[in-house]
């Protein structure tokens, strides 16, 4: 196995009495798409900060490339690009301005840099663009910009912290587009993301809950954590069915899925078994019942609920 | 620690020269301001001379003599004097008049000469304002002294024979002094460092300092809460930049900025007040160091500052001190000695002195060695705190 690209040992950070990341540790090997996955308030946007040297660790280490990520923060931040959840790039400026000016500053060669703004001109479609200021531009078109900028020194290397909230499908297909390129160039990145889709585009998905990391694995391996598959059904009418469903004993949540209600129950096949016999809500009417196979957000939802009956014990 | 790297201090520098220049409001401001400013101060602070005060002057005694007082006070030009009828009794209510005083030539008092009791003349002055009521008063003790002395050469003039053939039996050495008490003594003023008592030529180093100063310290306030602000200092700083090549990167534009606005100033009390400026290029250096030090509080007040509106506050609360305790407009002499202290941490202070030492004195360098000393070891003790605050974002 080659060298990892990210390792983490207990790393923490507290502020007073509020610990934000307690005891994470973590290897993520280069050319992962690694998928920080977790509710806001969970830690993520602190571990990302604490690996670009922004914020000091209170305990642990993080190293990156084998250099400590907040002694050597100097020489670590030539290794990473990062893309921060709010759009930090001036406005003020062009895009080509920016660019230049992020070359500038990670030191890129002046013979070299001219050639790299017109290669990340066109890998972000922004060449059209290129003398518009970037306040002025779209927020997809925006986030592009910002994930050029923090390519500028070509780092193996990226954080992007949140890079397509908020952004129309569009824009986010576009933008996984472009980091399935660089990941196919061999560059790690490490990802936190809200949208259960993109976690499925992760090669690894970790899971922060509360400052603690749940699980670490493929998505499919995750999947596969589940002990049994998921019940959905098909009530009418739909809404007083999702609230009145949800409060029958044995039900851990039920979250509704295009219009059918998936349940979450440690024991579905009873449940289904005494439905059939006897259907509790004479005001609703039972249309379908099918088993479907969970997704990733039915692992977030696992994960983040606490509801460690559907879970295979092996994983933690 | 490497050495600061030219190109990444370039990037900096160009990037902040950029945000000046977009900012057209503000550019704007930065070519309007410091002209009109200059001539608006420079107007207002020509000449500390008081005249044309509005008063009322009656007269309730009706004599020759106090016709002949009346030609000599009329010719004061600090007074513009309104003549009220001697039964005019409000002369007390300057306010109700619209004048900031009266004065009354009492019934008798030319009587009152004749008979050796001089009556004094009722003079009501507007108090309110401590140094306007001492020049009016002593611009009517100079008229009363300049009618005493015509009024005693009259009398001279007239006396008998017999008595001045009495005074001739005096001892010559008691003439001669009474000769010397029939004329007025005086002092022979010789004005130094500025003969032609030109009160702008006092102020100036306040109008480019104040000016200065204000620009200066506001917009280079702004210039990292602004980036913190936007979220962009983050950016910043997990490029490969150093703290202190940020700080240098950002102070070079607005020094750039403030020299042209230092030279128009310059330009602008030259030519239209005709200010001569002694030794431009050790001025020059007293202003060059006067600006890094200003640049440097900006920028300290800049990185202790989470948002621009933020900065702007600390600026106004420092800026407001300095404009009064600093002696750009009056003396620092009239202020109590603990509060020079407090005046002498202004950089301000230290920039009008060594200025008006060199431009009004023409003092040699170890005169105003001191205050140059200041302001470098100010530029860099704020450059220096700046680049620590940077650091403290960091944790």
């Amino acid at each position: 196995m080659k060298e990892p690209a990210i390792v983490l040992k207990d790393l923490s950070k507290s502020f007073g009495s509020v610990h934000a990341v307690q005891n994470l540790s973590l290897t993520i090997a280069p050319g992962t798409i690694f998928g920080f996955l977790g509710a806001n308030g969970a830690g993520k946007t602190t571990t990302i900060r604490m690996l670009c040297g922004l914020t000091r660790p209170t305990g642990g280490t993080a190293a990156i490339a084998r250099h400590d990520v907040w002694k050597d923060r100097q020489f670590v931040r030539t290794q990473f690009g990062y893309v921060a959840q709010r759009f930090s790039i001036y406005r003020d400026l062009t895009v080509v301005e920016n660019l230049r000016f992020f070359g500038g500053a990670c030191r890129v060669p002046r013979s070299e840099l001219e050639k790299r703004i017109e290669n990340l001109l066109r890998l972000s479609d922004l060449e059209a663009k290129r003398d518009t200021e970037a306040g002025s531009l779209s927020g997809g078109m925006r986030q592009l910009l910002a994930l050029a900028c923090a390519l500028v020194h070509d780092p193996p290397l990226l954080f992007l912290d949140e890079p397509t909230s908020g952004l129309d499908p569009v824009h986010r297909q576009q933008i996984w587009n472009l980091l399935y390129d660089l990941s196919n160039q061999g560059k790690t990145i490490f990802v936190t993301t809200h949208y259960m889709d993109e976690a499925e585009r992760c090669t690894e998905v970790g899971f922060l809950h509360n400052g603690r990391l749940l699980a670490k694995d493929s998505p499919r391996t995750l999947k596969s954590n589940f002990r049994t598959r998921l019940l959905e059904i098909d009530v009418e009418p739909l809404m007083p069915g999702l609230v009145r469903v949800r409060t029958v004993p044995g039900i851990l949540g039920v979250s509704l899925r295009s219009g059918s209600l998936r349940i979450y129950a440690p024991e579905p096949e009873k449940l289904i078994e005494s439905w059939r016999e006897r259907w509790p809500f004479p005001d609703l009417k039972l249309l379908e019942e099918r088993w479907v196979e969970p997704d990733m957000e039915d692992v977030f939802t696992a994960y983040s609920q606490g509801y460690e009956q559907l879970l295979k014990k092996s994983t933690t | 620690m490497k050495w600061p790297s030219f190109g990444a201090i370039a990037s900096v520098a160009y990037k902040e020269f950029l945000h000046i220049y977009r900012d057209k409001r503000v550019l704007l401001l930065l070519l309007i301001l410091p002209p009109l400013f200059t001539l608006l101060f420079g107007h207002a602070f020509e000449t500390t001379e008081i005249g044309g005060v509005p008063a009322l002057l009656i007269n309730r005694d009706s004599t020759p003599r106090t016709e002949r007082f009346l030609a000599i006070i009329s010719k004061n030009k600090t007074f513009r004097w309104r003549k009220e009828p001697p039964e005019f009794n409000r002369e007390s209510d300057l306010l109700g008049n619209h004048v900031q005083a009266s004065l009354v030539i009492p019934a008798g008092w030319s009587d009152s000469i004749n008979s050796g009791d001089p009556k004094p003349l009722p003079f009501y002055l507007d108090g309110s304002d401590t140094n306007t009521a001492s020049a009016l008063e002593g611009s009517v003790q100079l008229s009363l002294a300049e009618f005493q002395s015509k009024e005693r050469d009259l009398i001279v003039e007239t006396l008998p024979e017999e008595v001045i053939e009495l005074g001739k039996k005096l001892p010559v050495d008691i003439r001669k002094q009474f000769v010397s008490l029939m004329t007025a003594w005086s002092a022979d003023s010789k004005l130094l460092y500025n003969p032609k008592s030109r009160f702008i030529d006092y102020v100036v180093p306040g109008i480019i300092g104040l000016i200065l100063q204000l620009l200066t310290v506001t917009l280079m306030a702004c210039t990292i809460a602004r980036e913190r602000e936007s979220g962009t200092l983050y950016q910043l700083m997990v490029t490969s930049l150093q703290r202190g090549e940020i700080v240098i990167g950002k102070i070079l534009p607005y020094l750039a900025v403030s020299i042209c606005l230092i030279v128009v100033i310059n330009l602008v009390t030259w030519l239209h007040f005709h200010v001569p400026f002694y030794q431009p290029p050790v001025l020059a250096l007293i202003c060059l160091l006067f600006l890094l030090c200003s640049l440097g509080l900006g920028l300290l007040i800049s990185a202790f500052s989470r948002t621009q509106t933020q900065a702007i506050q600390f600026s106004v609360f420092f800026l407001l001190p300095v404009f009064v305790l600093s002696g750009a407009f009056a003396p620092l002499e009239q202020l109590p000695q603990t509060i020079r202290y407090i005046s002498e941490l202004f950089p301000l202070t230290h920039f009008c002195r060594a200025f008006r030492l060199v431009n009004m004195y023409h003092a040699a360098p170890p005169f105003y060695l001191a205050d140059l000393i200041v302001l470098f070891a100010g530029a860099i003790i704020t450059f220096l705190g700046a680049a620590f605050l940077l650091k403290r974002i960091e944790q």
